[in-house]
């Protein structure tokens, strides 16, 4: 431990001549890393949004009830408690043709010109009910036992749809990350086996000096923890950039999607490519150094 | 310190590079290996180094039975070795102070220490202009040197010199032999290999092996112990 500590200066040193050595390879290996980190980041960012999406949209689950036409003030009040009595249910709130009116006129934004091509409001009052979305089936088969409803509007469709894609992108996380981690692997051990080779001499001489296999190693595990940790940081860098710019597009675009605040979303991802990345170095040259050390015959 | 019992070695293509080797050598000993090329000098060293193994017979080294010792004890034994190789295995793109540091950095001398004795060597070889060269640029005879400083700086028990002189002049070679000889007095067991015969003809004390064609012959000189 000490003589590591002692010899930090020199590790570091023959790193960089290993990296020196085999210019070529080892740049070529960075770049490819790096953007084998970019798919995961790109991944695991899809992700991220998705699951916060389908969150915040279970969080805001509410649905929407339309009651028969021409019913008088108190059967509406009767309607009312008997909806809140029903277990799950949160708040319940009449909206009126005039609140639907202006609602849809907010969402149209620019396009509300369209609502003037009515000679009369379109929408119809209906009851907004907030409900436990875990129970949302059990909810609304009771509703459906309640008198004078007419229609219930549910968003579980889209839910339901809404899950599916983020089991779809679950899925190809998984591959994704294996197949990151895979091929992250294959790349560092490639090169620091190349390495070894090119160092044959000196690692020889080495052992005919008595150094301890450790010590021999250590300098192409750093190399591979630099690859992959500098790979990582292109990967953060296209990263940064690329959500940044698309989350201004999408505000543009879609202003009314939740969106995960994007100074912590990249922050997460950063961390979680850097983390992975030095660690998949690590043990990618690990597994190059490995199976090396018998030969000490020299 | 080194115990050699019936030692034989063949190699693989069927070379036999040894035969039928009885030594014994004490700490602190002074030996002189000579012989033509090819009769086995550098042989006899790997056997001592665990880079060959004895084909037959028995061979200890400090204590160690080369024919039965393992990766670990391998490592420890040549950690206690100053070896100066006869193509002196220098790492090339280092400068001179950086091959006779990188002996050092794992046996655990504090930085200071083993800057210090890194440039004592150096000093001794006659070296002190050339610490901060590469090894790349240096002569033969200065690289020669810097092999020498590397084996000596560690403050090894056994230093192992296979031609240390060969590509010197006549003055910087008995400078070196001398150096070497004179670890003696720390109870450092040396050994040497040359073919420069005249260089050894008149010192009084050691022990004088001679091979021919591996065959050993061995001569006792002085109050040569034993
Ligand atoms: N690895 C090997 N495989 C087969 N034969 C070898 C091997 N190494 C050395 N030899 C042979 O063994 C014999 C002794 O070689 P060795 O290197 O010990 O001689 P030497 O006395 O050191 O010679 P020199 O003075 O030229 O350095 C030679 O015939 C050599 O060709
Ligand atoms: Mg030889």
């Amino acid at each position: 431990m000490k003589s590591i500590v002692y010899n930090m200066g020199y590790f570091l040193k023959e790193a960089k001549t290993l990296f020196k050595i085999d210019l070529t390879s080892n740049i070529l290996s960075i770049l490819s890393i790096g953007l084998i980190f970019f798919i995961l980041a790109l991944v695991i960012s899809g992700w991220d949004i998705m699951s916060f999406i389908v969150e915040t949209v279970e969080r805001e689950a509410e649905i929407n009830v339309y009651y028969k036409e021409g019913l008088s003030d108190t059967e509406i009040s009767k309607l009312l408690e008997d909806i809140r009595s029903v277990e799950g249910v949160g708040d319940v709130k009449i909206v009126d043709e005039e609140e639907s009116y202006l609602r849809m006129k907010d969402i149209l934004g620019d396009e509300a010109h369209i609502l003037e091509l009515f000679e009369e409001n379109p929408f119809s009052p209906f009851i907004e009910v907030q409900i436990n979305i875990a129970e949302s089936d059990v909810i609304l088969s009771k509703l459906k036992q309640v008198e004078n409803i007419e229609y219930i509007r549910d968003n579980k469709r889209v839910l339901d749809r809404l899950n599916d894609i983020v089991s779809v992108i679950e899925f190809v996380g998984i591959l994704v990350v294996v197949a990151v981690g895979i091929s992250t692997l294959m790349v560092v051990s490639h090169i620091i086996r190349q390495g070894i080779y090119n160092n044959r001499d000196q690692i020889n001489t080495l052992k005919l000096l008595g150094a301890p296999q450790p010590f021999i190693d250590f300098p192409f595990i750093l190399e591979g923890f630099f690859l992959t940790l500098i790979g990582g940081l292109i990967a953060s860098i296209l990263l940064f950039v690329l959500l940044n710019y698309g989350y201004g597009q999408v505000e543009l675009a879609i202003p009314f999607i939740p969106l995960p605040a994007a100074d912590s979303l990249i922050r997460s991802i950063v961390t979680f490519t850097l983390v992975t990345s030095a660690i998949l170095g690590i043990i990618g040259s690990l597994l190059g150094v490995a199976k090396q050390g018998e030969g000490f015959r020299g | 310190m080194i115990e050699a019992k019936n030692v034989s070695l063949v190699y693989e293509n069927g070379t036999v590079a040894l035969r039928d080797v009885n030594l014994h050598i004490e700490p602190g000993e002074i030996v002189y290996i000579t012989g033509p090329s090819g009769s086995g000098k550098t042989s006899f060293l790997k056997l001592l180094m665990g880079i060959e193994y004895p084909t037959t017979g028995r061979l200890k080294v400090m204590k160690q039975t080369m024919s039965k010792i393992n990766a670990s004890n391998i490592r420890r034994l040549r950690q206690n070795i100053g070896p100066v190789f006869q193509e002196f295995k220098l790492i090339r793109g280092r400068t001179a102070l950086e091959n006779v540091m990188l002996g050092m950095r794992f046996l655990g001398f504090p930085p200071k220490k083993m800057h210090e004795y890194a440039v004592e060597a150096l000093k001794n070889v006659g070296l002190e202009h050339k610490i901060s060269s590469l090894v790349d640029n240096l002569s033969w005879g200065e690289s020669q040197r810097v092999a020498i400083a590397r084996a000596i700086a560690r403050r090894p028990s056994l230093i192992i010199a296979d031609e240390p002189t060969g590509n010197l002049d006549i003055d910087n070679a008995m400078n070196i032999m001398d150096l070497l000889v004179s670890f003696r007095d720390q109870n450092t067991t040396v050994i040497i290999t040359t073919h420069a015969t005249h260089l050894i003809e008149g010192r009084e004390e050691g022990t004088f092996i001679r091979i021919d064609n591996g065959n050993l012959s061995i001569e006792r000189k002085g109050e040569a112990l034993v």
